[in-house]
């Protein structure tokens, strides 16, 4: 990082916690702490709904998805429209009506008290863990790349979404995120350009494209089913459908965005330019990965991304020496495939070369997994900011690394305070003190808001010794949401089904998703659907036996 | 007491046309993406 992107940084962290202090101010009620005042306009809850799902390691790590496996994770996203469009007619306007401060306060309208704490405690739970981990997975990267301490990036992160979120509470979060989505665009633009404007002179757009597409990473539609493959149409259209169900209607992260309208047509016009903006934004996110490979096509890339890794098995000598001999040559070959393509020749030599490559590659990975003994190394996410730092000039790198910190910063305030308010007005309010003054819940709602912001910090802190972290709580994440969902299904349109029966359904339903994890090889996206089919059936089965017996 | 009637979207006339409108928009945005895909990939 050079002076000029110190400034980028570090003027963008103050100008997004300053004008969040500035809007944030008279949050003086809890209504205005937790919900605004319901004064939101649509354009403001909805870049907020789309910046608290852009998390920072979603940022860092779809763009080397894209180099590695190509643009179909794009296929993840077919699902959301079709979710908002269901969430729009259903839930916003529920919701609305039910005049509630959290999508759970609803449920105990709907069923009874139980339901409501059980559902509580497992967003608490999921939640929970989510948010030291969404601190703490870009810390790593950053540290590999800036060469920083992990704690200096988690407690600054976590310091600055404290302090305004802490202060301003929804508005603040709401008027950042609006703030911290529009840097994260400006970074995203600028990331595309620089990766088009960086390739050989004589290598164009359409060129680019075409070399990217023989190598299979132009592929935004697999049509092709399979239960192991995660990504096609199918599993984007129905999983992903399920998975943005549960995420955005029963998520109070991504509900109490919407709660904050000032209207039910507000809230509604919030979700449905998600549903319009979303899949363009990754697709742009997915192209740049798309491109960042052809420049590594004409320009020698590392062969381990990871530069501390790449460092440790320099170190091992010939053995090294002999796989960094064959990937030099791989990619020579690769470069002159590529020309040769573009002049005209049929894609298979071009295609042979990218897979030797590609091979020479992983043999690198086996060297790190051999020298730390430890199997399933990837640098995939590693990618994309090795790109930045390397090649991009003064400024472009500040901008893009405040993009990335804007990202990581607007999904920690969300779930914080989401975390916050299901802890004060679900379980505090609730179950432990009942009928305090309106002054004794907001300061509740900033303590609680102090609380997460700080177990975040601490909870990341531990992410280093936790191994795969990411995958275990997205893992942990995926178990909860179809049965969250489920529960949602039955109290909207299931009239007839009760409380009991909706809490025994909720606990069936995370059984069968357990056993799905546990017995099966199903991908985690089709969760969702498992976990969501059976707490409906057991919901409506247990209740008309209820009704017979 | 009557229900307060729903207040209409800034585009379309009424949601059910702007939720088919998001839906055709789908259904074309998947439609561009297949021949994006197709133009490129050999």
């Amino acid at each position: 990082m050079r002076p000029l992107d110190w400034v980028v940084l570090i003027g963008s962290l103050l100008f997004i916690v300053l004008y969040g202090l500035w809007r944030g101010r008279g949050s003086d009620t809890v209504s205005k702490y937790l919900l605004a005042g319901k004064t939101m306009p649509w354009y403001a809850m909805g870049l907020s709904i789309m910046a608290t799902q852009a998390s920072a390691i979603t940022f860092i790590s779809t763009t080397g998805q894209s180099y590695v496996d190509g643009m179909r994770f794009i296929q993840f996203y077919f699902g959301l429209p079709l979710a908002m469009i269901i969430i729009s007619a259903t839930a916003a306007p529920i919701f609305h009506r039910a005049k509630v401060y959290t999508a759970y306060e609803y449920l105990e309208q709907r069923f009874d008290a139980k339901t409501r704490a059980l559902v509580s405690v497992i967003f608490l739970i999921q939640r929970g863990l989510a948010v030291g981990v969404a601190l703490y997975a870009p810390a790593i990267v950053l540290t590999v790349i800036l060469g920083w301490p992990d704690t200096v990036s988690t407690m600054l992160m976590g310091s600055l979404v404290v302090l305004y979120t802490t202060i301003g509470g929804i508005k603040a979060v709401t008027w950042t995120d609006f703030q911290q989505m529009l840097i994260m665009m400006l970074g995203l633009f600028a990331a595309l350009f620089m990766a088009v404007w960086m390739l050989p002179a004589d290598i164009g757009f359409t060129d680019a494209l075409k070399i990217a597409g023989a190598a299979g990473r132009i592929n935004p539609v697999v049509l092709h089913f399979d239960w192991q493959d995660r990504y096609n149409i199918w599993s984007g259209l129905i999983g992903g459908m399920f998975l943005a169900l549960a995420y955005f209607g029963c998520d109070q992260s991504q509900v109490q965005r919407y709660l904050t309208g000032r209207s039910i047509a507000q809230s509604r016009l919030s979700l449905l330019f998600n549903a319009v903006a979303k899949i363009p934004m990754q697709f742009f996110i997915l192209l740049t990965g798309a491109i960042v490979f052809v420049f590594y096509t004409f320009e020698p890339p590392p062969m381990v991304f990871h530069h501390q890794e790449l460092k440790k098995i320099q170190a091992l000598g010939p053995e090294y020496d002999s796989v960094a001999a064959r990937y030099d040559q791989a990619f020579a070959a690769r470069r002159d495939a590529a020309r040769g393509l573009l002049s005209g020749e049929a894609p298979a030599r071009y295609q042979a070369a990218n897979l030797e490559m590609e091979a020479a590659r992983k043999a690198g990975a086996r060297l790190v997994e051999r020298a730390n003994g430890a199997p399933g190394f990837n640098d995939t996410n590693y990618i994309f900011l090795t790109f930045v730092t390397r090649y991009l000039p003064a400024g472009v790198v500040g901008l893009i690394m405040a993009a990335i910190f804007a990202a990581a910063m607007s999904t920690i305030s969300a779930e914080v305070n989401s975390l916050a308010t299901v802890s004060v007005i679900d379980i505090y309010k609730r179950h432990w003190r009942a009928g305090a003054s309106d002054r004794h819940y907001l300061m509740a709602s900033r303590a609680a808001t102090v609380f997460w912001g700080m177990y975040a910090v601490v909870t990341a802190q531990y992410g280093k010794n936790l191994g795969s972290l990411i995958e275990a709580v997205n893992m942990l994440g995926s178990l909860f949401y179809g049965g969250l969902l489920g529960v949602f299904v039955l109290a909207f349109y299931f009239p007839r089904v009760g409380g009991t029966a909706a809490f025994l359904a909720v606990l069936c339903g995370e059984a069968a998703i357990f056993s799905a994890r546990f017995l099966t090889k199903i991908p985690f996206l089709w969760y969702n659907v498992i976990g969501c089919v059976v707490v409906v059936a057991a919901g409506v089965g247990l209740s008309r036996a209820r009704r017979q017996g | 007491m009557t229900p307060q009637p729903e207040e209409p979207p800034p585009i379309l006339g009424t949601w059910r046309r702007l939720y088919t409108a998001v839906g055709v928009y789908l259904v074309a945005l998947i439609t561009l993406f297949y021949f994006f895909g197709r133009t490129y990939t050999k």
